[in-house]
């Protein structure tokens, strides 16, 4: 008889026996699954969470550009004293057209203020609407399409026009049934006419980008006041140059805005790319707690399956000497036991897995959160799952290979 | 009934000055104090004596599921005094054929499962181990239950398909312990009818009891008292009479 085919043998032997005992007790089988399954279920859902955390973040900063800064008084992620930032100088478009004539690598550049306001047509109305005021280059910096009608053009923001290009669910909702080319809007009560539509964008970090106008920066300024602070939009050539072109911004802004040196910057230049990084930092450290908690919960299914397997081979001592007398070798018997042990917690990783997708997936339903599973996950979930028994399995299954047959078949 | 392996010459067991000593609570307990006997093959031979006598020592040790602390025992031709575990395990499986009081079965696995767990041992596939155990059922006439569980069968079908389960390996040597010891008058005539038979078939069986009765109908009878063979002879005079064959001193019955 050849090892293999022993092997093989003594292994589907094994898958056998354990099959049995599961069956045996069932009641045992499911608590001790249940240790284990909640280890992985907690894992999994915690895996898938901030797996869709991450995959929608990236679709995110794909919308908003890879190659996109935006300087600002305030940085995107605020550490300390708001007022300081609030207190600093607001820009001007003398500001924003050095920088335009200086820096090197850019593509694109545009001013750009906000306020919120409702817009109607008729009868129907939207709240909340952001309205921004741009330049034309806005559309490529924030890599917005056109699907119906024209975006804003130099001459509209030469000749001050009353325009507005509508976000996909500004143009969903007041023009449900007509185009809206051509169309007059009410933005704060005052009239604008509409010159094109944008197609959609989804949501950036929890904000619709879908719920926005845009009209030229200075017929902005010239209806709602000149005093909002504005951001520097800019697109850059390269995405590779980034901090090079970051370095360069900061020096002519200094310059332009005459911070005299050893003063900090009264700025933010603010990168799509930093936040990245920035955001891989919180949900690396949130990734690992989530884990540590996931391992510790796996840790205690597993002693809870080395001490059922205790409570096992304590109960079988005599189908041990049996088997023992019959010829079964001491590796045999931690072979079945081994089997035994992967196999309960090899149910118990199915079982987490189908909880834990099923609450990454009810996250993802009743919350913003997108879960969001990848089959590795599955097979990893179940296959550690058995590991974790098979690891835990040990100690008891050596115990029962060492049982001397004589006393075992002797046990009562 | 088929016929044992083919006699080779020599004897199937030779055992010299086996010694069996235990630590108990830090004293030393000499369960067999130099044993030295030889069995032939398809000789029938009852080892007798009370408990403590030293029978149940030297069955373990026959049996391969102890090692004698000094002496030789050479089984079939090899020394298996100084094996290690997993040589003893494959000897167990390859020459041993179990017989228990308790007959030992495995109560979640029918007959016929049971009957096939030394062949899975053996690493034989599962049609063939299924075609043998099958043969081995109907040797002692049980194929009709052999899907049923021990906890479905009588005690005297139990203790034949424990049988069947020691013949499937085709054994060099039954060995028995008390093998009528948990059944009634009647079943138990049945088993020694069936051990007459399989002797009759030419194989070697070693029958360990206390029951003078059941060691009489033995050809051959062995008496051990404190770990030491005080008789060895004829089974009816060993197990009955005052007689004692070959015995280095009287016996104390």
């Amino acid at each position: 008889m050849s090892l293999r085919q022993r092997f093989r043998v003594d292994v589907l032997e094994g898958v056998r026996i354990a099959v049995f005992s599961l069956q045996a007790n069932r009641m045992r089988t499911v608590l001790t699954t249940l240790g284990i399954g909640i280890g992985v279920a907690t894992l999994l859902a915690i895996v898938g969470i901030i797996q869709g955390l991450n995959s929608s973040f990236e679709k995110q900063l794909a919308t908003l550009g890879a190659n996109t800064v935006f300087i600002s008084k305030y940085p995107w992620m605020i550490k300390g004293n708001w007022w300081m930032y609030r207190n600093r100088k607001n820009f001007t478009l003398e500001q924003v057209a050095q920088l335009r004539a200086q820096a090197d690598f850019i593509t694109a550049i545009s001013p750009a203020v906000m306020r919120m306001s409702d817009v109607a047509h008729g009868a129907l109305q939207v709240s909340n609407v952001r309205i921004n005021g741009v330049w034309s280059d806005y559309q490529a910096i924030g890599n917005y399409e056109v699907v119906s009608g024209r975006f804003l053009t130099r001459a509209d923001e030469e000749v001050n026009r009353a325009v507005a290009v509508l976000g996909a669910d500004v143009a969903a909702s007041l023009f449900p049934s007509i185009s809206p080319l051509g169309q007059t809007v009410r933005i704060d009560g005052r009239p604008f006419q509409v010159v094109g539509t944008l197609g959609r964008k989804g949501k950036v970090v929890a904000e619709n980008m879908d719920l926005s106008v845009f009209m030229p920066f200075k017929t902005f300024n010239s209806h709602f006041g000149k005093g909002r602070p504005m951001q520097i939009a800019i697109a850059v050539a390269d995405a590779g140059r980034m901090a090079k072109v970051e370095d360069q911004l900061v020096g002519i802004m200094r310059r332009v805005r005459a911070t005299p040196p050893g003063q900090p910057d009264d700025f933010n230049v603010n990168r799509t790319d930093s936040l990245a990084a920035t955001y891989e930092q919180l949900t690396g450290a949130l990734y690992a707690v989530a884990t540590g908690v996931g391992l510790i919960t796996l840790l205690v299914g597993g002693i809870g399956i080395m001490n059922i397997m205790l409570v096992s081979v304590r109960e079988r001592t005599r189908e041990i000497g049996v088997r023992r007398a019959l010829g079964a070798r001491q590796r045999t018997i931690v072979l079945q036991f081994l089997m035994e042990a992967s196999s309960v917690s090899a149910v118990g990783g199915l079982l987490g897995t189908t909880v834990g997708l099923g609450t990454a997936k009810i996250v993802s339903l009743v919350t913003p959160l997108a879960a969001d599973v990848r089959p590795s996950t599955v097979v990893g979930g179940v296959a550690f799952a058995a590991l974790v028994g098979l690891l835990f399995g040990i100690w008891p299954a050596a115990r029962a290979a060492k049982l001397d047959p004589v006393e075992a078949l002797r046990y009562e | 009934m088929t016929s044992a392996p083919a006699p080779d010459a020599g004897p199937l067991i030779q055992v010299e000055e086996l010694t069996r000593a235990f630590f108990v609570g830090g004293e030393e307990v000499r369960a067999l104090r130099g044993v030295s006997f030889g069995i032939n093959r398809g000789e029938w031979v009852a080892i007798i004596g009370q408990s403590g006598s030293g029978k149940s020592t030297l069955m373990n040790v026959l049996g391969c599921l102890d090692t004698p602390t000094s002496g030789r025992y050479m089984l079939n031709g090899k020394d298996v005094s100084r094996m290690d575990d997993d040589d003893l395990a494959v000897i167990r499986n390859v020459e041993i054929g179990f017989i228990f009081q308790t007959f030992q079965l495995l109560p979640r696995e029918t007959a016929l499962a049971n009957v096939e767990l030394p062949l899975v041992y053996r690493g034989m596939g599962a049609k063939e181990r299924r075609e043998r155990a099958k043969a081995a059922l109907d040797k002692v006439q049980l194929t009709h239950r052999m899907h049923h569980r021990p906890n479905e069968l009588s005690g005297g079908q139990r203790q034949r398909v424990a049988i069947a389960r020691a013949l499937v390996s085709e054994p060099s040597m039954l060995l028995a312990d008390e093998p009528t010891g948990n059944l009634d008058s009647a079943t138990g005539e049945e088993i020694v009818k069936l051990f007459e038979q399989l002797h009759r078939a030419g194989h070697t069986l070693v029958l360990v009891t206390h029951e003078p009765k059941l060691a009489a109908r033995c050809p051959r009878a062995i008496r051990l008292s404190d770990g030491q063979i005080v008789a060895d002879g004829p089974g009816p005079e060993v197990a009955l009479g005052g007689g004692h064959g070959v015995g280095p001193q009287a016996g104390t019955a």
